[in-house]
C-alpha cells in the first residue's frame, strides 16, 4: 500500500505544478480530528484521538492560475516552441502563480481534560513544505525574446522575480475550550523548525534598451534586487562534495535540521465557533501567526545600482591621449562597480503564510441520535442544541491567504450529509484565481475506533489531471474514542 | 475488522480512481524548445571636432587605436551566435572628406575583416551602412574570432577649412543585433 500512495504521490506532484492551501474540504469537518488542525476551535465531540503515525495525515495540494502540464506537455504533435509562445508567454501575466504545498503528520495526539473535561488537548508534529513561485512574465519574455527586435524600448520589469519556498517541521501543542453553551474557542502554539527556506519577494528596478544619445542603442539598469536562502547551502555543499557519504550527509543534515537543529521560529494559531441558534453555526480561525528567524546557514544574493552603456565610447580630443586600449573590459568594470552585487550571511526574518478562514453553516434534518451521545464529555451533553443531531449541512467558507503579491482568497459552498455514526460526506464548490469550476468531494469513515477519511478537489478535472489548474488530495487514519474507551 | 478493510480497499480504489485519468503527456518535448532571443547592444561610438582634425594635419590620421573587444568571443557568447546584423551610422558635418576604417583582429592581432568608411564632406544625411553576419551575411566567425577592434580615422581633406556649421564633427555609431541561440 506504501507503494501505491508513493505512487499516487508523486502522480499527483508530476501532473500539477501548483498549489494552494486551502483546506476547505477539511475545514470544520469535525467528524475527522484533524480538522482542529484548520480551526483550533472547532467543536470536538471525541473523547481522544491518535493519528497513526506519518499516515494521519497526508495531503498535497497543487495549482496553476495560468498554463497547465497539459497545455505544455500533450503528445498533441504541435511544435513545443510555439506551445510556449502561444499558451505561456502571451497569456500569462506576472500575477499568475505556480505553488506547490504537502503536509505529513508525523504524529497527533488529542485528549479531553480529565478535571476539565471542556477542554481538549492536542499535541504533535508535522512536516509541510510550501514553495510559490509567480510568472515572471517580464524576465521570461527577455529570455525568450530578447532586448532586441521589437522589444527595443521595451522596459522589462526585473521585480517580475517573485517566488519563496520552505519546508519546516512544526510542533505545536492545543487547546481547545467550551466556554459557554454556544461558543467554543481554541489556540495552539507553534514551534516551527525549518529545513531550508529561500525567499526573493521584494525585487524592483528595470532593464531597457532604447535608441541612444549618442550611440544607437543605449541599454540602461536599475535594479534592487536580493535572494534569501538559509538551510540551502547545507544541502548544497553536500550534493556539490559528490563525495561516497552523500546520502549519509544529507539525511543527517535533515534530521538535525526536523528536530530543531536548525533555524526556529515562533507561531500561533486561533480560532472559534459560535453557534448563533441550534441550527446555524458561524466559525473563523487565523492560522500561521508567526515567523523563522533564520541566521544559520544563511546565504543571501543582492544586486543594486543602476548602469547604463553604449559601447566603448571614443570623444576627440577628450580621449585623444588616452592609451588606455583596455575599452572594453574598462566598461565591463564600470558596469560591475555601478551595479554592486554581492553575497552577504546576514540573518533575516521570513513570515509564515498567514492563513484565515470564516464560515456559517446551517444545519437541518434533524433524525436519530446524536453522532457522540457516548461521548461522556460535556461537550454533547446539552442535547436538543448540538448540530451533532443534524443529517445535513450547508454552508459558505471564505478562505484567505497572504501570499507574496497580496491576498488570496477563494470562496465555497459546501453541503454535508451525514450517514448514521459511520459515515460522512461533504461536497464543496469553489471558486478561486485557479478555478471557476472546483467540486470537490470528502468522505469520514468511522469504524469502530478506526477512522479514515480521503478529501479530494477539483474532481472534475481529474478526468485529465494534467490539464487541471489545481488538484489536491488529502487522507489519514486515526484512532478515535468517543466513550473513553 | 473484514468491514474495516473492505472499507479501506474502498477508499484506496478511489484514491487510484481519481488519480488514474490523465491524456499521454510527453516531457521529452522540452528538448525541442527553441529559445533564440534578439539582442541588441550599443558597439562603438567615435566623436571628433573639426578642431582635432585639423589639428592632425592635411591627408593624415587624427585618430588611430586599437581597443580589445571581447563582446562576441566570450566562449559562452561565441558558441551561442547565430546571426545578426550591425549597423553603422555616420554624420559628417565637417568641411572634410573623411576615411574611417574599422579592423577586426583575432587573437595574434590578425585581420580577420574591415569595414571602410569615405565619407564626404558636410553631409547632409546620415550614411547607414548595415553588415549581416551569418545566413546570407559575412561569416559569423569573424566576429566570435575577433578580440580587439583597429579603428582609425583619416583627414582626406586640408588642415585648415573649418565648416560653416556650428559645431561640426564627425561622429561614427555602432550597434549590433543578433540572434542568440539560448535552448
Amino acid at each position: 500500500m506504501r507503494m501505491a500512495l508513493k505512487c499516487i504521490v508523486i502522480a499527483l506532484f508530476c501532473s500539477t505544478t501548483v498549489f494552494a492551501q486551502n483546506k476547505k474540504l477539511l475545514y470544520d469537518f469535525y467528524e475527522i480530528p484533524q480538522s482542529l488542525m484548520v480551526n483550533p476551535g472547532v467543536k470536538t465531540s471525541q473523547n481522544w484521538h491518535v493519528g497513526i503515525p506519518v499516515l494521519s495525515g497526508i495531503s498535497v495540494q497543487g495549482a496553476s492560475s495560468g498554463v497547465t502540464v497539459n497545455d505544455l506537455f500533450a503528445n498533441d504533435g504541435i511544435d513545443f516552441t510555439t506551445k510556449v509562445q502561444e499558451r505561456l508567454l502571451d497569456v500569462m501575466s506576472n500575477k499568475d502563480d505556480f505553488s506547490f504545498t504537502s503536509q505529513i503528520e508525523g504524529f497527533t495526539v488529542g485528549f479531553r481534560g480529565k478535571n476539565r473535561p471542556d477542554d481538549y488537548y492536542s499535541f504533535g508534529v508535522y512536516g509541510e513544505m510550501d514553495v510559490i513561485s509567480y510568472w515572471p512574465k517580464d524576465l521570461a519574455i527577455l529570455a525568450f525574446e530578447g532586448n532586441g527586435g521589437n522589444n527595443i524600448g521595451r522596459s522589462f520589469d526585473l521585480g517580475d522575480l517573485n517566488v519563496r519556498g520552505e519546508m519546516v517541521n512544526v510542533f505545536y501543542f492545543g487547546v481547545n475550550r467550551k466556554v459557554g453553551a454556544d461558543l467554543t474557542l481554541g489556540a495552539r502554539a507553534k514551534l516551527y523548525s525549518s529545513i531550508f527556506q529561500f525567499q526573493s519577494i521584494k525585487n524592483s528596478g528595470s532593464f531597457v534598451t532604447a535608441q541612444g544619445a549618442n550611440n544607437i542603442y543605449e541599454s540602461s539598469i536599475n535594479a534592487d534586487m536580493q535572494l534569501q536562502t538559509a538551510g540551502v547551502k547545507g544541502f548544497y555543499d553536500i550534493l556539490e562534495e559528490d563525495t561516497g557519504t552523500t546520502r549519509k550527509d544529507g539525511k543527517s543534515l535533515f534530521s538535525k535540521r526536523v528536530l530543531l537543529g536548525g533555524n526556529l521560529g515562533l507561531g500561533l494559531d486561533f480560532g472559534f465557533s459560535y453557534q448563533l441558534n441550534p441550527q446555524t453555526t458561524v466559525t473563523g480561525s487565523i492560522l500561521d501567526v508567526g515567523f523563522i528567524y533564520n541566521s544559520k546557514d544563511v546565504w543571501s544574493y543582492t544586486l543594486s545600482g543602476s548602469a547604463s552603456t553604449d559601447g566603448i565610447s571614443v570623444i576627440l580630443p577628450d580621449d585623444i591621449n588616452s592609451v588606455d586600449n583596455d575599452l572594453w573590459q574598462d566598461l565591463i568594470d564600470e558596469i560591475d562597480e555601478a551595479l554592486p552585487h554581492g553575497v552577504n550571511e546576514k540573518a533575516y526574518i521570513s513570515w509564515r503564510p498567514v492563513k484565515l478562514y470564516g464560515s456559517i453553516r446551517y444545519d437541518f434534518g434533524e433524525e436519530g441520535s446524536p453522532f457522540s451521545d457516548n461521548c461522556g464529555c460535556a461537550v454533547n451533553q446539552d442535547s436538543g442544541t448540538n448540530r451533532d443531531y443534524y443529517r445535513n449541512s450547508v454552508g459558505g467558507q471564505l478562505f484567505m491567504m497572504k501570499r507574496p503579491k497580496g491576498v488570496q482568497p477563494a470562496l465555497t459552498g459546501f453541503y454535508q450529509r451525514r450517514f448514521g455514526k459511520a459515515v460522512s460526506l461533504k461536497a464543496t464548490y469553489t471558486i478561486d484565481k485557479y478555478s471557476y469550476t472546483n467540486i470537490g468531494l470528502g468522505t469520514s469513515l468511522q469504524l469502530g475506533p478506526v477512522n479514515f477519511y480521503v478529501l479530494a478537489d477539483n474532481l472534475l478535472s481529474y478526468s485529465n489531471v494534467a490539464d487541471s489548474h489545481y488538484a489536491s488530495l488529502q487522507f489519514g487514519f486515526n484512532i478515535i474514542s468517543w466513550n473513553g474507551n | 475488522m473484514k468491514r474495516l478493510c473492505y472499507s479501506i480497499l474502498l477508499a484506496i480504489s478511489f484514491l487510484f480512481f481519481v488519480a488514474s485519468c490523465t491524456e499521454e503527456q510527453d516531457f521529452s518535448q522540452f528538448n525541442d524548445l527553441r529559445a533564440n532571443p534578439i539582442l541588441a547592444s550599443g558597439l562603438f561610438y567615435l566623436e571628433s571636432d573639426e578642431e582635432t582634425i585639423n589639428s592632425a594635419g592635411a591627408l593624415s590620421s587624427f585618430y588611430s587605436r586599437e581597443v580589445n573587444f571581447d563582446a562576441f568571443n566570450e566562449q559562452y557568447v561565441a558558441e551561442r551566435l547565430l546571426e545578426g546584423v550591425v549597423t553603422y551610422e555616420i554624420d559628417n558635418s565637417t568641411s572634410k572628406e573623411l576615411r574611417i576604417i574599422i579592423e577586426f583582429l583575432n587573437d595574434a592581432g590578425q585581420s580577420l575583416d574591415m569595414e571602410i568608411f569615405t565619407v564626404e564632406a558636410n553631409l547632409s544625411e546620415t550614411v547607414v551602412r548595415e553588415v549581416p553576419y551569418g545566413l546570407g551575411g559575412k561569416s559569423i566567425d569573424i566576429l566570435t574570432n575577433t578580440s580587439s577592434l583597429r579603428i582609425s580615422a583619416n583627414n582626406l581633406g586640408d588642415g585648415t577649412s573649418v565648416s560653416s556649421v556650428e559645431d561640426p564633427k564627425i561622429i561614427l555609431r555602432s550597434g549590433a543585433q543578433f540572434v542568440f541561440q539560448l535552448q
